[in-house]
């Protein structure tokens, strides 16, 4: 070998991992199914992007496995909600080695506080309830970080993350129009619901609706019989119309309360995960929809 | 039997578990941090040490080795904690009683915090006698303890301990043999002897809390040891492991048998199960660990190692690490995630597994980024850093130290 086809040979060779760089894709894993839909609209064709809580799944009750772990490991970003959500994801990521970026999708929303959280013990731990997908609104704020936080590991697509992050805003605002119009002919004085678990504060404060829920801010609490006889007592003396299932939770105690009280049960909410594909919530708008329709459709008179 | 400790006062502290995600995970609730600014970290860990000779459980500090107080029970006991960490059980097969320890510790959820409350560790007055209690089991909120001389399990729940008049329920579940029971919703996972009381026992079946058969006997030849990892229950078989998976709802769990047979020679009889990862470390044989990942195509990876396991634990919190000590005095760092042992250290003088399986040898118990070993012939407790495995100090302990378990975490307080 000549020196000049040495030389060529030699700068091929480095050339091709900035090549092979600029080819791969974004490797982005999120923690939950509804993260999943928002970073795959905004991510678009320039991410591959898979989830650790699938469909259906409780992410409050996750157990992340090695595997998972494996996962993260190989990944450039990884995106979670916040708020405490994710208990088991700072333990992953430790065990992880990840050495990517992460985006916090809640960051920047205006949080909810838990009043019964407050002040105990002499100080308050300052806890919120992490549901925050449960508001358009909040979405809006979910996709900006998505798309500001795509962009800082992906400089080069930062044009793209911004025009599908618009596109997908369009599509918040359509649908929160169509929420607006089921909900309206919903009166006022039937808009107290009952859920499983206390995953809808942010969808009632949107639309005006009051969620009761005997277990709590996650599925891992169980509740307790003083809890579900003051609610049972509470539906009767308010006459609340609806009680609703839930895709992540185990449906006999609502079964139970429903039957005790009389109350109809409204159908099923989506709450901490999306629907299978071909289930009624397999993405994110869809979700909102059918919640704030099997609402509307439950509690118009 | 006698309580002595120090007093220590009622210390009140907010622990944040894993709610908190550190980094920019943390980023996102600027009010979350202006709640922490008034916080002070605290560390408090405590361990108990079942002494090999005398009949006593010994409380000891981590931090400063001081005495916590020390338990006269009838036996050289085997310690299993509760899950919350809050209770000790002291098992004395032999002498027919199980002795319950209040180990001082109690963490208190709110969620994404829990509060811990630091007094006394107490003996309490409730035991639980039988003929020979042997296995204690913790799930789904209940606490079983099966007796080998009668086949009965004793079921109750923490809180149970500490009101008036403990007086927990007892089922029959067949035979008296050396078994187990392990509380899955409103079922049990139990062993199933074979007809002969001497022979290994066949396998495991579920059964309801009134001791009803539900379902099929699951060949399980030689059932021993278990371990519960996110609402799984692995089992070691002669031939495999059994995992008892939670079914759906009011559904009774479902097993599923797995074999070995294709890994060597060798079978589990010993499990740990992952706290914040869902995976099980086992052993094979005497000779080599098994990490055991439930729904993968490829479960099993087994690690040999370089001469007879003494004892093994998993880190709780940094959920990739193992440690291994071996009959030649080493301790191996295994990183669970890769499957290969990435560092070891000599911790003690070799300890043979010839002889009795009862004879005194080290026990691990990790204690937040320390690793506590008993020493029975130096009369010493090791304290070894999970991140360097460098002996840290050592603790001495009266009489001939053996069993030990940790208890406690680390936190803010006001």
């Amino acid at each position: 070998m000549n020196r000049r086809n040495f030389l060529a040979l030699t700068t091929a060779l480095v050339a091709l991992p900035h090549l092979a760089l600029a080819q791969d894709r974004l490797t982005v894993v999120t923690s939950f199914s509804v993260l999943n839909d928002m970073v795959s609209q905004v991510g678009g064709d320039r991410i591959d992007v898979a989830t650790l809580v699938d469909a259906d799944e409780d992410a409050h009750m996750y157990q992340p496995t090695p595997a998972d772990a494996r996962s993260l490991s190989d990944a450039n970003v990884v995106v979670v909600n916040g708020l405490g959500f994710e208990g088991w994801m700072d333990r992953l990521i430790e065990a992880s080695g990840f050495a990517g970026s992460v985006i916090v999708a809640v960051d920047g929303i205006a949080t909810r506080d838990m009043p019964e959280m407050e002040g105990h013990a002499g100080h308050d731990h300052g806890a919120f309830d992490p549901h925050g997908w449960q508001s358009l609104a909040n979405a809006r704020i979910y996709v900006a970080n998505i798309a500001q936080g795509l962009s800082a590991a992906d400089p080069a697509g930062a044009e793209v993350y911004a025009a599908n992050a618009d596109a997908y805003l369009a599509q918040i605002d359509a649908t929160e129009a169509e929420l607006q119009d089921l909900l309206a002919e919903v009166p006022q004085d039937r808009r107290t619901v009952v859920t499983s678990h206390d995953a809808f504060g942010y969808l009632g404060d949107a639309y005006g609706l009051t969620f009761l829920a005997p277990q709590g801010l996650s599925t891992e609490s169980e509740a307790s019989a003083a809890d579900v006889a003051t609610l049972i007592t509470q539906i009767r003396a308010e006459d609340i119309a609806a009680v609703f299932l839930e895709n992540v939770t185990d449906s006999r105690l609502v079964q139970q309360i429903a039957a005790e009280t009389g109350a109809t049960v409204g159908g099923t909410l989506y709450s901490d995960a999306l629907s299978g594909p071909d289930g009624p919530a397999a993405t994110y708008l869809e979700m909102m929809r059918h919640n704030v329709a099997t609402l509307a459709a439950a509690l118009k008179p | 039997m006698t309580h002595t400790s120090p007093k220590r006062s009622l210390l009140w502290a907010t622990v944040a578990l894993t709610g908190a995600l550190t980094g920019a995970l943390a980023m996102g609730a600027a009010a979350q941090e202006n709640d922490q600014e008034d916080e002070v970290g605290l560390t408090h860990y405590r361990l108990f040490v079942g002494d090999h000779a005398d009949n006593v459980v010994r409380a000891i500090e981590l931090e400063d080795g001081a005495d916590a107080g020390t338990f006269e029970i009838a036996q050289t006991p085997a310690l299993t904690p509760s899950d919350s960490g809050r209770t000790l059980f002291a098992v004395q097969g032999d002498a027919g009683t199980v002795a319950t320890i209040d180990t001082g510790i109690a963490f208190e959820d709110h969620g994404d915090h829990a509060d811990i409350s630091v007094t006394d560790a107490a003996l309490l007055p409730a035991t639980i006698d039988g003929t020979t209690p042997a296995h204690v089991i913790e799930g789904s909120g209940t606490i079983a303890i099966f007796d080998d001389g009668s086949g009965d399990v004793t079921l109750f729940s923490e809180g149970d301990l500490t009101t008036e008049g403990f007086a927990p329920a007892t089922i029959p579940t067949g035979a008296a043999h050396h078994g187990l029971a392990a509380p899955m919703g409103d079922y049990l996972v139990v062993s199933v002897p074979a007809e002969d009381p001497e022979a290994p026992r066949v396998g495991l079946r579920v059964i309801d809390t009134a001791g009803n058969a539900v379902g099929e006997v699951v060949d399980c030849p030689g059932v021993h040891g278990q371990a519960q990892s996110a609402r799984v229950f692995a089992f070691g078989c002669q031939d495999g492991i059994v995992l008892a998976t939670p079914g759906a709802g009011a559904e009774p769990p479902v097993l599923e048998h797995i074999s070995t047979t294709d890994l060597g020679e060798g079978n589990v009889s010993t499990l740990k199960g992952g706290k914040a990862m869902q995976f099980f470390l086992g052993n094979f044989g005497a000779d080599a660990v098994v990490v055991i990942e439930p729904g993968s195509d490829d479960p099993f990876n087994v690690i040999p190692l370089p001469t007879r396991r003494v004892d093994f634990a998993l880190d709780p919190a940094k959920a990739q690490n193992a440690y291994i000590l071996t009959e030649d005095g080493q301790l191996h760092l295994l990183d669970v995630l890769k499957g290969e042992i990435i560092q070891s250290a000599r911790v003690t003088a070799p300890y043979s597994m010839d002889g009795e399986w009862r004879d005194p040898r080290p026990r691990l118990a990790v204690a937040g980024d320390h690793i506590a070993i008993t020493d029975p012939n130096a009369g010493l407790i090791r304290v070894i850093s999970t991140a360097t495995l460098e002996e840290e100090r050592t603790i001495p302990v009266a009489g001939t130290p053996y069993t030990i378990v940790a208890v406690g975490g680390s936190g803010a307080t006001d």
